[in-house]
């Protein structure tokens, strides 16, 4: 049982850590909370369903590429503006929140359905050690640590990673560099959307979405990403995974009803020890 | 590395004009004309809260200008965005946050030269290390590890890997050593002359005296003086330190 709640709990923290890198993403190089995320995702998590019987590839292409263009827009005409004339978190607050709604009403009005599931193929199961887990969810825990090592590498050697991890370290200066912190924050913007839009999917496979999923992914993303340190990215990692854990294991212990009070009794209590989370920030929300 | 030489060309690459600015509602800078040829050295001196970060940060496009104008290499400028100034070619070495924190030395310059060609940026770097050797040592550790002298180092040769032909630096003294700071005033002549840059500093250091071709005392956001070195006396300078004027 200990080996069946730990596997169950890397695979749901695996998948909740995708939302949770979106945010770290978005909020470590931006420095703007965007609590649009989730639904943004979901948004693209429908797209994806509605395409899903022409063609499977490219209805989960068109899904992520949605929410990139998305994220990437909403960030260079709507927040980055507003950031720069000296917009405070209260008002991204509202401002994020809001474009939660449009886009929550947007699902509403477009799509058939308020409710769906996306019938990913499952790939069979892998067993180990008299344990069988469903191949399909290691591909999502598998694609999240692919997508955190692919980030982590080309801030070490790629110039567009430089310049993104410069400018998430010191804004003022990386303008006064040369670096275009503008699209460096669009771009950001556009590929934490697309980490939730393919969180989105995943979660949509293996439970479903409706219209409040997005706030559920979006929320969610949040605050383990406070508990990892907001904006850091393998806090936001290990935060998802122990997380995850905690929601298997007191789904194990205690019946599913304690399990929201258990967690979020752990993570005031964290925030209280380490305010900036567990591996520290060099922002705070 | 440019042509080396030291002839002042008296061109006046950069004229500010009637600049005025206010900071959190305080006017900081009320109708300031400065102007700086190419090659010179000039200091900005003045008390604390006279407006010299104010001034030089005006220049560079990190605070807005309410009234005035900048003309840099016969452009007006004061309402260009940061970026348009720095391929311009002027870059602000600002007093605090002047490097990357969380970043290697070395990922620190290389950063640093993104505006450059690719065949010109190793040479960039490489020169920084030949100033600082030091920051070769340490080009592994982070830009926050290193002690207080070495991040103005690693400040100074960002500002230099930037290749800007103006570099506008904010208080290089504070917090150092009396003897670092000689040797680092003693840097920019040594740069000036390798890489025929302007040099903008604000200075509350009177050692100042000793490399400036023109000083520029400012007080209470109004300019004071605008000599030649060689026709101040330190006093003079020093009164404008303890806000008394002539």
């Amino acid at each position: 049982m200990l080996l069946n709640g730990t596997i169950t709990g890397l695979i749901m923290g695996g998948i909740l850590s995708l939302p949770v890198l979106g945010v770290a993403v978005i909020y470590g190089i931006t420095g703007i909370p965007n609590f649009a995320i989730g639904v943004i995702g979901v948004f693209g998590g429908f797209i994806t369903w509605y395409l899903f019987p022409y063609n499977m590839g490219l209805a989960i292409l068109t899904g992520v590429a949605a929410c990139f263009v998305v994220g990437y827009v909403t960030q260079r005409v709507l927040l980055t503006p507003i950031s720069e004339m000296g917009g405070d978190s209260t008002l991204f607050f509202i401002i994020t929140v809001s474009l939660g709604f449009v886009f929550e009403g947007i699902i509403r009005a477009v799509f058939p359905r308020p409710n769906i599931s996306i019938a990913l193929p499952r790939l069979g199961t892998v067993r180990f050690a008299g344990y069988s887990v469903e191949a399909f969810k290691l591909v999502a825990l598998g694609f999240a640590i692919l997508t955190l090592v692919l980030i982590r590498i080309s801030e070490e050697y790629t110039e567009g990673g430089k310049s993104w991890q410069a400018t998430s370290q010191n804004l003022k200066l990386a303008k006064l560099v040369g670096i275009g912190t503008t699209r460096v924050f669009s771009i950001a913007s556009g590929i934490g959307c697309a980490l939730a839009c393919v969180g989105a999917i995943f979660w949509g496979s293996l439970y479903n979405l409706d219209l409040s999923s997005g706030w559920d992914l979006g929320f969610m993303g949040f605050i383990v990403a406070v508990v990892g340190g907001i904006g850091n990215i393998w806090g936001g990692m290990i935060s998802a995974l122990v997380i995850g854990m905690v929601m298997s294991f007191s789904g194990y212990f205690l019946s599913g009803m304690w399990q929201s009070v258990i967690l979020y009794a752990i993570v005031i209590l964290v925030l209280i020890v380490a305010p900036k989370g567990i591996l520290g920030s060099e922002r705070s929300l | 590395m440019p042509e080396q030489g030291q002839t002042h060309s008296d061109e006046v690459i950069l004229k500010v004009t009637g600049l005025a600015c206010s900071y959190d509602k305080v006017n900081a800078l009320k109708g300031i004309d400065f102007y700086v040829r190419d090659l010179e050295i000039v200091g900005i001196v003045g008390p604390n809260g006279a407006g010299k970060t104010t001034l030089l940060e005006a220049i560079a496009g990190t605070v807005p200008v309410k009234q005035g104008q900048i003309e840099f290499l016969g452009q007006r400028i004061e309402r260009w965005p940061v970026l348009h100034r720095r391929r311009q070619g002027l870059m602000l070495i600002p007093q605090d946050g002047n490097v990357f924190p969380a970043m290697s030395v070395r990922k620190n310059l290389e950063v640093s030269v993104i505006l450059s060609r690719h065949a010109q940026r190793r040479e960039l770097i490489e020169y920084a290390y030949e100033l600082f050797p030091v920051l070769w040592e340490r080009r592994k550790q982070n830009a926050n590890t290193l002690s207080g002298g070495q991040q103005k180092m690693l400040a100074v040769s960002i500002g230099l890997a930037s290749n800007a032909r103006l570099m506008l630096v904010d208080e290089p003294s504070i917090g150092l050593a009396p003897k670092l700071v000689t040797r680092l005033f003693e840097t920019f002549l040594k740069i000036r002359q390798d890489t025929g840059k302007t040099i903008v500093l604000s200075e509350q250091n009177i050692k100042v005296l000793n490399i400036a071709d023109r000083l520029f005392g400012l007080e209470a956001g109004e300019i004071r003086f605008d000599e030649k070195t060689e026709n101040l006396s330190k006093e003079a300078v020093k009164n404008l330190y303890l806000g008394r004027v002539e």
